[in-house]
This record gives structure tokens, sequence and C-alpha cells, in this order.
């Protein structure tokens, strides 16, 4: 590949590849992502792939190959162009009808369509779903566009536009004047304006300066860095390149989850290409620029997310966050004044530079601007990755993007900002998703985990389930967080088990106030909050369990009961058959019992009952 | 010429040199803060959380460590508010019910101001203030013990867990370590934890002054900074 060396050498290089793309007159396109993998999408593009060579469509058909397209419950897809037809749940089995009917004859495959799992409608294209309708999507919809192994692909659709913008015309002060008057806060959690950050970076003192993007990403359930990374690796390098000439940093990291791997191999590669073609490296494009990146993987610890703690990691050291009076931005990597931003911070970058912050500005509430992606995952219809305006309600979010709920139960509650973050109920789900509203409100943003759970979650659980994940995270170092996490556990636990007091209670809430006040980092600040959260909203369900010894939801396996109704049971003994306990007595044709003795609550038998006969309570 | 900077603590003007931290600043002038893995010579990590402080600024405060915390010119810190008292025994309180077998530690929670233990008591070997493995290697550079672990399972160890040819057998982990120094009345079984209490009039504290420094002779034990002036 032959350098670019002038900022006009990269858009004649692009005008030329776009020359190329119109003659295609067709395109496939398969999402590959590791969710979709998940999904057995790399059968469906063997299956494709073959059948098209055999019927010789591959020649003036192009396959494209992307990242996650974000309906992840619905994949594999296979998305059409032109027509922004989409199909769900391809199996290899269908390659073949879809060549010879879709690709040679543009016929549409009605039983491929997607079918809205509200009104039971069939729908073609993006814009029929509602699913995508009502989201906003600025990141993600690159993402068809884009195979993430090839830099020609991000350049045809305008890629590293907004950093020769930067480079020739925009002096770093006025990025970060731009940066700051969009109004961009940090994507990673804590929301923290991103061009504050960079410009305390840019005045302290100091030549050597990194810039660092974290796609460490521990939070259970979350998965949109790793994505968008996955997905558009060059959207991210190139707002880090931003970032770097704002700056005026020469080095840059990507901290990569160690689980991740395809991500670390989409970004190497990206990386590599940048390198080879002369968007990385020394003097870029000819400017006076300088700026390479790295990408390292991660220690192996949700706790190697936090700023310090990444940093640790990086320098070689065990990955324990350490005092932060001094921000990073000032004493950072290596002690040198260091821009930590998340992925999809760094991935908003070039569209704010391109676009003016004005256009950036205009999109979400006073005090968040943009879109933001959520991992909507739980009890609702559709789950998927999810891009909205800053300042959608929660209702939105849920019911008309999730469809509402997806069993027979009514939802109760939704999870905000995996393990730092809280619930809300429903009587709260009006508020507008943004950064200051979710904190008020007693959750936080965190990095954009939304777990909906129905009346069949206990609440005081989902608290005892979050403080388990943290206590085995948290890093160890101080006292609140080592032990009072510890003790905050021991005393849910108590409560689901039976033996809590009121006492308790009250000592659980001195006690979650006192981790949150003095806790060295993030992790044990914020770890108080499900328990805060639930107490709160949920205080009611924490009564039951302490006065009452009764689990509302019928899940604390130490309160609950298994009963069978004897009006609803016409004895036909599969629970009898299914209980791996052998709890289950009756004779055929007649109601049967349970010994609650023998019963280990594990609730096989609901499960099998077809008469809906057996009662938890 | 060392450069100095003035803050206030407790209202109190006072002159402390650059890049000092505050713990240091206040301990110099008398204000006793409570600390436990703080030791002079040996760099800050802010484990114990215990030196707690409120920095105002700005007509809001933010609690943090004092011995992490940086001295600024023109800083306002308050080390005894009423919130400090409660989230400090707090802190002690866990800690004394985690590892009631040590003096040192005891001698904490009295200081301050925990009167009753609400948790079930532990008997942990060791509160991980990490005094030792820092004096190992800040001062004899021999790097023969260190954190394994992380969480719950995070603790001292040598590496690959056999004491290393290296280790000169110094015994410096033993003597900063709070967790060596036996209670008054002896070592403390399973079963028989307790707050102990006793040292409360060795400390001569006057209610309401909680944390000030009388030189007890309770910080002698575990080489309390105050003893090693
Ligand atoms: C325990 C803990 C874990 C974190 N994990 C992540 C993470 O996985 N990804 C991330 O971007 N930020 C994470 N953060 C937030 C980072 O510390 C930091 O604030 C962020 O990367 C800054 O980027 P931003 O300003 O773009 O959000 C974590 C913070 C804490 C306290
Ligand atoms: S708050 Fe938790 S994770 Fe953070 S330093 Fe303390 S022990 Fe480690
Ligand atoms: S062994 Fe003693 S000195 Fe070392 S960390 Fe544990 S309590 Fe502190
Ligand atoms: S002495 Fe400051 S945190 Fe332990």
């Amino acid at each position: 590949m032959r350098k670019l060396n002038h900022f006009s050498d990269l858009e004649s290089f692009r005008q030329r590849l776009q020359e190329k793309r119109r003659n295609i007159l067709s395109t496939i396109i398969i999402p590959n992502g590791t969710c979709c993998q998940a999904s057995n999408s790399s059968a469906v593009i063997q299956a494709v792939l073959k059948e098209m060579a055999k019927q010789g469509a591959d020649k003036n058909i192009h396959m494209h190959l992307t990242g996650c397209h974000g309906f992840c419950e619905q994949e594999p897809m296979i998305l059409f162009e032109p027509g922004n037809i989409i199909y769900c749940r391809v199996n290899p089995e269908d390659a073949k009808e879809i060549v010879t009917k879709t690709l040679k004859n543009g016929e549409i495959i009605e039983r491929l369509l997607y079918t809205d799992s509200v009104s039971g409608k069939k729908a073609r294209t993006e814009a029929e779903i509602p699913f995508y309708r009502a989201q906003d999507r600025q990141l993600l919809q690159y993402n068809k566009w884009v195979d993430p192994r090839s830099i020609e692909d991000y350049i045809s659709i305008g890629g590293y536009r907004a950093l020769t913008k930067a480079l020739d015309s925009i002096s770093p002060k006025t990025v970060i004047e731009e940066i700051k008057s969009s109004g961009l806060r940090g994507r990673g959690g804590g929301g923290f304006p991103t061009g504050r950050k960079w410009a305390e970076a840019r005045l302290a003192p100091g030549d050597e300066k990194y810039v660092i993007c974290n796609a460490d990403e521990g939070d259970p359930g979350a998965y949109m860095d790793r994505c968008l990374l996955e997905a558009n690796p060059h959207l991210v390098i190139e707002g880090m390149m931003i970032g770097a000439w704002a700056v005026g940093a020469e080095h840059g990291y990507i901290y990569v989850r160690n689980e991740y791997p395809l991500a670390v191999q989409h970004a190497r590669l990206a990386v590599k290409q940048a390198r080879d073609i002369g968007l990385l490296g020394r003097n870029i494009l000819g400017s006076s620029f300088s700026f390479d990146v790295d990408v390292a993987r991660g220690g192996g610890a949700f706790v190697c997310g936090e700023s310090t703690a990444l940093m640790a990691s990086l320098e070689g050291k065990v990955g324990e966050p350490r005092a932060k009076d001094i921000h990073t931005a000032r004493e950072g990597l290596w002690n040198k004044p260091s821009v930590l931003n998340n992925v999809e911070t760094w991935a908003n970058v070039p569209s704010i530079i391109l676009n003016g912050s004005g256009w950036f500005a205009s999109k979400g509430t006073k005090g968040s601007k943009g879109t933001k992606i959520f991992a909507l995952t739980g009890q609702v219809k559709n789950t998927g990755l999810v891009e909205i305006a800053m300042g959608t309600t929660l209702n939105d979010i849920i019911f008309n993007i999730g469809g509402g709920p997806k069993g027979r139960k009514a939802i109760k509650a939704v999870q905000t900002g995996g393990p730092s973050g809280g619930c809300l109920p429903v009587s709260r789900f009006g508020i507008p998703v943004d950064f200051d509203t979710l904190y008020e409100t007693g959750s936080m943003m965190g990095s954009g985990g939304m777990v909906v759970m129905d009346e069949g979650t206990c609440m005081v659980d989902v608290a005892k389930y979050f403080l388990k994940f943290l206590q085995d995270e948290s890093c160890g170092k101080c006292v609140p967080c080592r032990i009072g996490i510890d003790r905050m556990l021991e005393i849910v636990t108590d409560i689901t088990e039976g033996r809590g007091t009121r006492q308790q209670l009250k000592l659980l809430e001195e006690l979650a106030e006192t981790v949150e006040e003095t806790s060295l980092c993030g992790l044990g600040k914020t770890a108080p909050n499900s328990v805060l959260s639930t107490m709160r909203y949920f205080f009611d369900e924490y009564i039951a369990h302490v006065d009452e010894k009764r689990c509302p939801a019928g899940v604390c396996k130490k309160l609950i009961n298994y009963n069978i109704i004897e009006e609803k049971c016409n004895g036909c003994g599969v629970c009898l058959k299914s209980c791996p306990h052998g709890a289950i007595k009756g004779k055929k044709k007649e109601a049967h019992v349970i010994d609650p003795q023998l019963c280990l609550r594990c609730g096989i038998c609901v499960t099998e009952c077809k008469f809906d006969a057996i009662a938890v309570g | 010429m060392i450069q100095q900077v003035t803050l206030m603590i407790d209202g109190a003007p006072v002159k402390a040199a650059k890049g000092s931290s505050v713990l240091d600043a206040a301990l110099e002038h008398g204000i006793c803060i409570p600390h436990l893995c703080h030791v002079p010579g040996l760099k800050d990590t802010g484990a114990c959380r215990i030196c707690i402080v409120e920095n105002m600024k700005n007509g809001s405060s933010t609690i943090t460590a004092s011995c992490t915390l940086t001295v600024q010119e023109g800083m306002v810190i308050r080390t005894s508010t009423e919130k400090i008292q409660k989230l400090r025994r707090n802190i002690a309180e866990l800690l004394v019910a985690q590892a009631p077998n040590s003096r040192a530690i005891q001698d904490i929670a009295v200081r301050c101001g925990v009167k009753e233990v609400r948790y079930p008591f532990r008997n942990d070997n060791c509160v991980q203030c990490g005094r030792c493995v820092r004096y190992c290697a800040e001062i004899w550079r021999a790097n023969a013990l260190g954190f394994v672990g992380r969480g719950k399972n995070r603790r001292v160890e040598f590496p690959f867990g056999i004491r290393p040819e290296f280790c000169k057998n110094c015994g410096s982990c033993i003597l900063y370590c709070p967790m060596s120094v036996t209670p008054c009345g002896g070592p403390m079984k399973r079963g028989e934890e307790r707050l102990c209490g006793k040292c409360e009039s060795q400390t001569l504290m006057a209610p309401g002054v909680v944390g000030a420094c009388v030189r007890c002779d309770l910080g002698k034990g575990f080489s309390c900074s105050r003893h090693m002036q």
C-alpha cells in the first residue's frame, strides 16, 4: 500500500474507492460480531458463500461481513442493499432459497422477515421494525457499511475526514473549545465533561502526554464498547487521534478487556492498516502531527477499568486503584498527563468535529448531550443494543423499543448502570434518561447496562447478586470496600434467609453510607447503590423478608414453600416423575402433595406442571 | 530552601512543606488524626481510611484520606466534624469486628469512639494495612512480601508462598504489624472475641475530642507515627 503523504492524497484515495463501490449493484450484509457468532452466524456465512459460488452469484453481488447490528436476539441476520431488507434468525439451510430468490431475483422470502413481537405483523425494513424505529443510531448506523477489517470501507464512507479537518484548519485549542461547547460527557460511567478533561491535560506541564481508550468493559451484561470497537475500530482510533492532536500527545493505548479476543484482533489490524497507509506514525499526512497507538490486553478484573488501576496495569503493575486527589489528566500514566476516555466517548469525537458542536448539542437534555448506547436485556421482548438520544424516557426504551414484558408477569423495575448503578421502579419510568436525572433518582448511567425486571424478581436478591459480584471484584486494598461490602452481603444474606432483623436494616443503611463516603475508588464509592436504591423504592420487600419471613416474589429459597393446589391438580403425575428429590407423592388421577421436608425448592415441578397447579409462596 | 504552603486545619493556620501530606502536617502540629496504615518514611497508600478528613472547597466538602492528600495553599481541612467522627467510628468498628485480636486495633476502635460492635466477630490475623509489605520493599528493597489475590481473598504472602533466600529475617514486618501486639488480657480465642475497651482510660480522652493525641502508651506497640518522631 502506498503511503498517503498529504490531505489531498486521502481525498483522491477516497474518491477512487467510492468510484469502485458505485459499480456494485447489490450488497448482502451479514453481521458477524462476537454475539452474532454465538448465534451461529459463521455457519450461515459459509452456507451463503457456498451457495453463491454454486449458483454463480458471486460475481456481481458484493458480500459484506460487518460487526453486530444491535438486535442481538434476532441474530443471525442478513441485510440486503439497496432496499434495506432484513432477514432474521436465518439458518444455514435457508442459504439456497436466499440466493435463488432474493439475491438473483429480488424476491422477498416472507418467512424470514421479522415478525413484530407486539402486533404480530411482518416487517421488511429497519424503518418498519419498532426496535429500530424509535432509536437514534448516530454511532451504530455505520456498522452496517464497514467491514471492521477494511480501512478502505471506513475511508469510503468518509472516514478520517474529521481528522484532516482538524489537522488542516482547526487549532488544538479550538478543538477543545468545540468539544467543550458540544457538551460531550464521558460515556464510561462518571459523565465527566470531556472537554474539561482535555483542557486540563493540554495545560498540564510536560512534553510527554498520553491518550488512552478504556475498553475494559467489565459490567456484567454490557457490551456496547465491545460492539463499537469490534465493528468500527477506525472510528475509535480517529477519535483518539483528534484527542491526541488537541492535548499534544504522541502516543495512545487501547486497553481492551482480556475476554474480547475479536475486539483485540480488529483493533490491532486497524492500527496496522492505519500505520501502513500513513495515518499513524510520524508526520501524519505530511502534517506536523505524529501519533501512534498500541493495543494492550486488560488485566482481567472489573476494577482494572477504573482509571488509576488501568494505568497501573498498563505500567505493568498490579491493577489496583490509587488515591486520585490529583486528576490523571495531570498525573496519569507514568505520572504524565493522560487523557483516559471510554470507547463510546472517543467514537463521538469525529462527528462532533465534522458536524460542529451545535449539531451534537442539539440532541439531548440540558446537562447531557448527544446519544447513548444501552445494552437492553432482561425480561423484555426485544433485547439488544439500543442507541437513543439522551432524554428519551425509560418508558420509551422499555415499552416502545423493548416491546414490553417478555412473559406474563408485569415489569416492575429496571437496573441501570451495572454494579455501580441502582434499581428504579415502574413509577419512575417517566424520567428522561440522562446523567443527572438518573443520579438524582438514585441510580447511575454507568456504562449503559439496562436490565429489565418483572414481578418474578426479588429486589433483595438483586441487591445480593450485585454485592456478591462486587465482593469478588473489589481489589481488597481499602477497608470500607473490602470489609464493608462483605458485611453488607452478610446482612443481606441474613435477610434473604430469614434471619434478618429491623436493627440490621438500620445498620445496613449506615454501613452503605460509610462505604459510599469513605472508599478509595469509584468501585467502593458506588458499591452500595444497589442496596440503597432497592431500600429506597422497594422497602416493603425488605420488610416482608424481615418481619414476615416472606419473599413476595417467591425467589428466596429459604423463605418459600411449594404447594400443589388441589383443585387444579388432575393427578397426571408429571411433577412426581420430574422431582429429582422424590419430594412429591400421590396416586394417579388424584391430587398430589409436596413434602416440605424433602423439597429443596429447585422449582422444576413448577415448569413441568401443565396445569399451573403448583403455587409458590 | 523548602517551599512552604499555609493551610487551615480545624481552624488553625498551619505551615507545611510543599508536597507533604495533610496527615503529616497535622501530626507535626499536634493535631492527631487517627491513622493505621501510615508509617512515616513509607509511601502512603490510603488503605485503612481511618485518617479521613473533610476537604472544604467552594462551600462543599469532599471526604478523603489525609495521608494521600497533598497540602495546597489555602486548603481548608476539618479533621473531626460530626460526620467524620461517625464515619471513622464505623470504619474502626469494621476493623475491630474483623480483627479484634490486637491491642493496636482495639486501641484504634476506642480512639475512634466505638462503643459497641454490631457485627458478628471474626478473628482475622491481618488487616491488610500493608505496613510489612511497604517496609520490606521500600526500606530494605527486599520485596520479600507482597499482596496476592483480590477482594476477600487478598492476603500477604511470600513470593510463591515460600520464604525467599533474600529475606534477611530482619523482623521489621513483625515490628510494624499492628496485629503483633497482643490485647492486654492476652490473645482472644475463637468465640471469645470482644471489644476490650480497657485502654479507654489510658488515652485520657475527654468526650468530644475523639482522636486528640495524648501520646498515649498504646501507640508504642505498633510504632504509631507519633512515637517515632
Ligand atoms: C470499578 C470501576 C470500573 C470501571 N470500568 C470502566 C470500564 O470498563 N470502561 C470505562 O470506559 N470506564 C470504566 N470506569 C470509569 C473510568 O474510571 C473512567 O472514569 C472512564 O474510563 C473515563 O472515561 P470517560 O470520561 O470517557 O467516561 C470504571 C470505573 C470504576 C470505578
Ligand atoms: S474501593 Fe474497593 S476497589 Fe477501590 S481501592 Fe478500595 S478496595 Fe480497591
Ligand atoms: S501482616 Fe500486619 S503489617 Fe502486614 S498487612 Fe497484615 S496487618 Fe499489616
Ligand atoms: S493512614 Fe491514611 S488511609 Fe490509613
